[in-house]
């Protein structure tokens, strides 16, 4: 079974609006359809696999990737829908021998801050100063190549590149 | 995800994580880890069969952490692969948390 995106134009803003379709998340080759709920996150690791066996992806690399896209969709879920469980988001995953990897997640929720404006996490200087969380977008800086947010009319779209054989160490 | 444990001479619980300590792993293991560090002192937790860990996974190794420290306890993490210890070492946990690779330097920390 297969699934596809609709995009259409609304009626009264004119730009592109991303529809769900009535199934629910489904892997449709190179992309992958999700709603927002974070149980549909055991849907990418798979997804993942099957694209590291078809295109080769080194293990460390593939490991980077599952990385920032757990981050990334959590995000989206979590601070971008704010719980609603029944939005979109769609996973596109491109190579190019120039530009490497690339994973493309779109979503209808509202706008969010920038990766490259966020601020940094504090390092705690102790275990007991620890604010566990806050550590997604840290984390998609250090293992991604690149890492590209822009605004939408409805949404948002987040483009992370690898380049394979060259993933970031976290320590570098 | 699968959380073992066994005592260890000196008062040490070895905790072992296996599998993925991603969203959906981290929500199985939170609670019984958050039992184990309430009721121990020195807490070695074993990542050698850690095959991923996300920022959600970091919490459930930090909040137990936590109980344990603020209690006057240890806390040791031994053996993670390469990729999960460039996640500990890009959160920075590295420098609040000692992380040794062989058993007996491990267990020396407890001393």
């Amino acid at each position: 079974m297969t699934s596809t995106v609709h995009w259409q134009s609304s009626s009264n803003l004119g730009h592109p609006v991303l529809v769900m379709p009535e199934a629910n998340a489904q892997i449709a080759g190179t992309q992958l359809i999700l709603r927002s709920r974070l149980e549909d996150l055991a849907l990418v690791a798979p997804w993942l696999d099957s694209l590291a066996m078809a295109y080769d992806i080194p293990s460390k690399t593939r490991f980077a990737i599952d990385l920032c896209l757990e981050e990334a969709l959590s995000n989206v879920i979590r601070h971008g829908y704010a719980g609603e469980p029944n939005q979109a988001l769609t996973l596109d995953f491109s190579r190019d021998i120039l530009k490497g990897l690339t994973f493309t997640i779109v979503d209808n929720a509202p706008h969010f801050t920038p990766p490259e404006q966020a601020k940094p996490t504090r390092m705690p200087s102790s275990v007991e100063d620890v604010k566990p969380g806050g550590l997604g977008i840290q984390l998609m800086k250090k293992f991604a190549t690149t890492v590209n947010y822009e605004q939408l009319p409805g949404g948002n779209r987040l483009t992370l590149g690898f380049q394979v054989g060259t993933a970031k160490r976290a320590d570098a | 995800m699968k959380v073992s444990t066994e005592e260890l001479d000196g008062g040490i619980t070895r905790v072992v994580l296996d599998g993925r300590l991603d969203i959906q792993g981290a929500a199985a293991v939170d609670l019984q880890m958050n039992v184990i560090a309430g009721s121990c002192k020195y807490l070695l937790l074993d990542l050698e069969h850690l095959t991923f860990l996300g920022s959600m996974g970091l919490r459930s190794i930090l909040i137990p952490a936590q109980a344990v420290r603020r209690r006057g306890g240890k806390v040791v993490l031994f053996a993670p692969v390469q990729m999960v210890e460039d996640v500990l070492k890009a959160s920075n946990i590295d420098t609040l948390i000692p992380i040794h690779h062989d058993l007996d330097s491990a267990l020396a920390v407890f001393q």
